[in-house]
């Protein structure tokens, strides 16, 4: 197991590097010079020429992209944002337990709902209550997420008045953006609840339990969903991974200071370094969200577990 | 079992720093007022807890609080807050003494500046002649300002004694005054920027009547009253200046009381702030003007009957009230209503077809011709395009309406390769220098402004007058003279001037609107 936890780690290395040379790349590419776009329309072409060469834009490619791999592979610096000029890596550090809350009750607001929704549905299937929770989980994963934000903003922050409607530095900040984002992944972990359950439930050994009189909610806990526990973690994994990238929508309604934001910010005023920065810090949580992920395949299934021994 | 065990104390270790990073760790906000009882009909600013605590939402995070790192208007905002200039404008745009006492002209290009005594800075050191010259040495460096204090002459910056300190310009340059009273020339203490380092952006010392407190980078940025301030000490002991990107929520913040004041409140939302009995709504024009600029280098626009009849094409009341929802107002001229010596004398083009007609058949284009407007993604400005397509189409222009990328849009227009595209500018000096001199000077064709090559070697004249005579009257003759020029030449469709929109809550005194925008807050208090 370690050993397998060891290479995974070690393949990060490739993907890191890849991830860098695509971006790198790509904002290299990407029209719009950063000097001009920082200073704006109305500074002079002899102040921008002047800043094109402090930021040293006006090396080759090559030589741009060997001293950003040199200043993260050797002195582990992210370097510095070409508009505010404060370090990548605080920047991040400082954004990331924001998005790391938003993403985490998110998820646990989705989870919450989407796992038991999901088990009802798929042991009474075809009733009312499936019918129904499946019809809700159709307009939740179809509901886009800004109009959602803007309807309990408009709700509970205009009309009511029990929550805030933007910021995140108190609990009452957090209850709408956590419902938003979690509404919507809720409704996608309800359908692979339900379906993944309702394959289960037709395998021999659920027949089998229920026939040596096993009683039905051990039945559907013990042996049906630790069973059809696998799709599911795969699908929470998935969405807590994509939801730490920040969920740019759910940040920009509410004006939550996360990685989002940061990133729409920073690829807008072609903050080059920030952007690199930021892609490969979410590279890199991503990758070990998966990791976890795995790992807990290996506790949830024993099969799986053995093929790591 | 063993090993099952460890699978269940690494997913509980996991779910409980979840959970403790979820719930832990933020302290609570001083800001908002409890909200209103659930159900209430409408929402109550219930400001009074909060008394010595404002709280600004606007639309950004500030890029640094160091003035000669960058010149972008949420920066600026708080830095007005936490610095001083020499000179300051007033919400009239005169000029009034700010850590300058007073100030004599020595010749044309010399000003000397007697300096207030007995001024500290946040950080205790006492304000002499040297800092402002470290300051302007410092700002010279600088590639983000070079547009407001370039004019200033490194070499003859002269330090009499501590208290005074002569500043030259490299050429005569008239407007230097309004140039030093720009918050880009804010003064700094050098020891606070030696010992700040890299990071002083995140640390700034002023000598202003709030000093830095606090940054939650993309949330808000907090500052404490300075006990020891010069001058009259700010009424409100806290300041939270929040980043709402969002524009309606920065309205729905100062409706629930998430905020006391918002700045920029969307043109959308302007008739349900001023319908709400809570709240006021502060309006008054600023240094913005949008236009529609034509490439006069090239056919057919190098011919001015044909740009003359573009505008009395234009219905530009339709234009402002589609687009604008009704604030600011057409442009009469190149300059708007408070930037100094503005020639509202000026005649606006008016919507008069036959008129466009006529022009248009003497040019040789009875028939009308096909042509492109560029504009970059900002959607007013796409609106505009499409308007401005519909009403051409009366006088036979076929105008084809493109969106580019800003990169793209800035090099094509500065390259000439355009035809007819859609601007702004800010006067940010309130001087007409600023507003005319790099926009209408054959000097400035392409990339330093003039993007509408636009040339008349009487207008050039008159703006190289205004730029070095330090003669307000003088001046002042140069520029009503050019301005009418310019209208008559029609370089551009002359568009719309801008306006402040202000919400904030009832019980907030003392705010008025700074044409710059970057409003006062140490005078504001709550009732």
């Amino acid at each position: 197991m370690y050993k397998y936890i060891l290479r995974r780690l070690l393949l990060l290395i490739p993907v890191i590097l890849g991830v860098t040379f695509i971006i790198f790349t790509m904002m290299y590419f990407t029209p719009g010079d950063p000097a001009r776009i920082i200073l704006g329309e109305q500074a002079s072409e002899t102040d921008v020429q002047r800043l094109r060469a402090e930021m040293g834009l006006d090396d080759p490619f090559f030589i741009q992209f060997g001293r950003y791999i040199k200043d993260v592979a050797v002195n582990q610096d992210l370097g510095r944002s070409y508009r505010s000029n404060r370090s990548v890596t605080g920047e991040l550090v400082a954004r990331f337990p924001t998005t790391l809350k938003l993403a985490g009750l998110g998820v646990l607001v989705a989870v919450a709902m989407g796992i038991p929704i999901g088990i009802i549905s798929a042991t009474k299937q075809y009733s009312f209550f499936d019918n129904f929770s499946m019809v809700l989980a159709l307009v939740g994963v179809s509901m886009p997420n800004f109009w959602q934000g803007m309807m309990l903003i408009l709700a509970f922050s205009v009309y009511l008045g029990w929550f805030p409607s933007s910021g995140f530095s108190t609990w009452k900040h957090m209850v709408l953006p956590a419902l938003t984002i979690g509404t919507s992944t809720a409704a996608v972990i309800t359908r692979m609840t339900r379906s993944s359950m309702l394959e289960v439930v037709r395998q021999d050994y659920i027949r089998t339990a229920r026939a040596k009189g096993q009683v039905e909610s051990k039945v559907i806990n013990r042996h049906a969903l630790k069973n059809a526990l696998i799709p599911i973690l795969t699908v929470v994994g998935l969405q807590f991974g994509y939801l730490l990238g920040g969920a740019v929508l759910t940040e920009t309604i509410f004006s939550i200071p996360g990685l989002g934001n940061l990133m729409v910010q920073s690829i807008r005023t072609r903050d080059f370094p920030m952007v690199q920065g930021g892609v490969l810090f979410i590279a890199v949580t991503f990758s070990f969200v998966n990791l976890i992920v795995d790992i807990l395949y290996a506790y949830v299934d024993p099969r799986i577990r053995s093929q790591y021994k | 079992m063993n090993q099952k065990k460890k699978y269940i104390l690494l997913s509980l270790m996991l779910v409980l720093a979840l959970m403790v990073t979820a719930c832990g760790g933020s302290e609570p906000a001083p800001a908002p007022a409890e909200p209103s009882e659930p159900g209430a009909e409408a929402p109550v600013v219930d400001a009074p807890q909060t008394d010595e605590t404002l709280i600004v939402a606007q639309g950004a995070d500030p890029v640094s609080l160091d003035p000669h790192a960058t010149n972008d208007q949420p920066s600026s905002r708080v830095m007005a807050q936490i610095y001083e200039r020499l000179i300051v404008q007033n919400e009239e745009m005169e000029l009034e003494p700010g850590l300058a006492e007073s100030w004599e002209v020595i010749d044309e290009r010399t000003y000397e500046f007697k300096l207030k005594q007995g001024v500290l800075f946040h950080n205790g050191e006492e304000f002499k002649a040297s800092d402002v010259e470290f300051t302007l040495l410092r700002a010279l460096e600088s590639s983000h300002i070079g547009h407001i204090v370039g004019q200033i002459d490194p070499e003859t910056i002269d330090v009499i004694d501590d208290y005074t300190i002569r500043i030259s310009t490299k050429e005569p340059f008239g407007p230097i005054l309004a140039h030093l009273a720009h918050t880009a020339s804010s003064i700094l203490n050098e020891k606070a920027v030696t010992d700040g380092g890299e990071d002083y952006g995140q640390n700034p010392v002023g000598t202003g009547p709030f000093k830095y407190d606090s940054w939650t980078t993309g949330d808000r940025v907090e500052l404490v009253r300075y006990d020891e301030y010069h001058g009259t000490p700010a009424k409100v002991s806290r300041v939270i200046m929040r980043n709402v990107p969002e524009n309606a929520n920065r309205s729905i913040e100062v409706e629930t009381g998430g905020a006391h004041i918002a700045y920029d409140i969307d043109p959308n939302d302007v008739s349900r702030v001023e319908g709400n009995p809570d709240l006021k709504m502060i309006r008054s024009p600023n240094f913005s003007t949008t236009y529609v600029g034509f490439n006069a280098a090239k056919a057919p626009f190098d011919d001015v009957r044909v740009r003359q009849a573009i505008n009395y094409a234009v219905n530009m009341d339709a234009i402002v009230n589609a687009v604008y929802m009704g604030t600011g107002a057409p442009s009469k001229g190149p300059l708007g209503p408070n930037v100094w010596a503005s020639n509202q004398n000026l005649e606006p083009y008016g919507y008069d077809l036959e008129k466009a007609k006529e022009l248009m058949a003497e040019a040789g284009y009875a028939d009308g011709f096909s042509t492109t407007i560029w504009t970059n993604e900002n959607q007013q400005r796409i609106n505009i395009a499409e308007i401005l397509q519909n009403q051409l189409r009366e006088i036979g222009i076929n105008a084809d309406a493109q969106v580019l990328e800003w990169g793209a849009y800035l090099d094509g227009t500065a390259a000439g390769e355009h035809q007819m595209f859609i601007l702004g500018w800010v006067t940010v000096t309130g001087d007409p220098d600023y507003g005319l001199y790099a926009l209408f000077h054959s000097s400035q064709h392409g990339e330093a402004g003039n993007r509408t090559f636009y040339t008349n070697p009487r207008v050039d004249e008159l703006l190289d007058i205004g730029k070095v005579s330090t003669d307000p009257a003088e001046r002042e003759a140069a520029y009503l003279e050019a301005q009418e020029l310019i209208r008559n030449d029609a370089p551009w469709i002359f568009t719309w001037t801008g306006e402040d929109l202000t919400a904030t809550a009832n019980n907030v005194v003392g705010f008025r609107n700074h044409p710059a925008g970057h409003h006062k807050l140490f005078n504001v208090s709550f009732e």
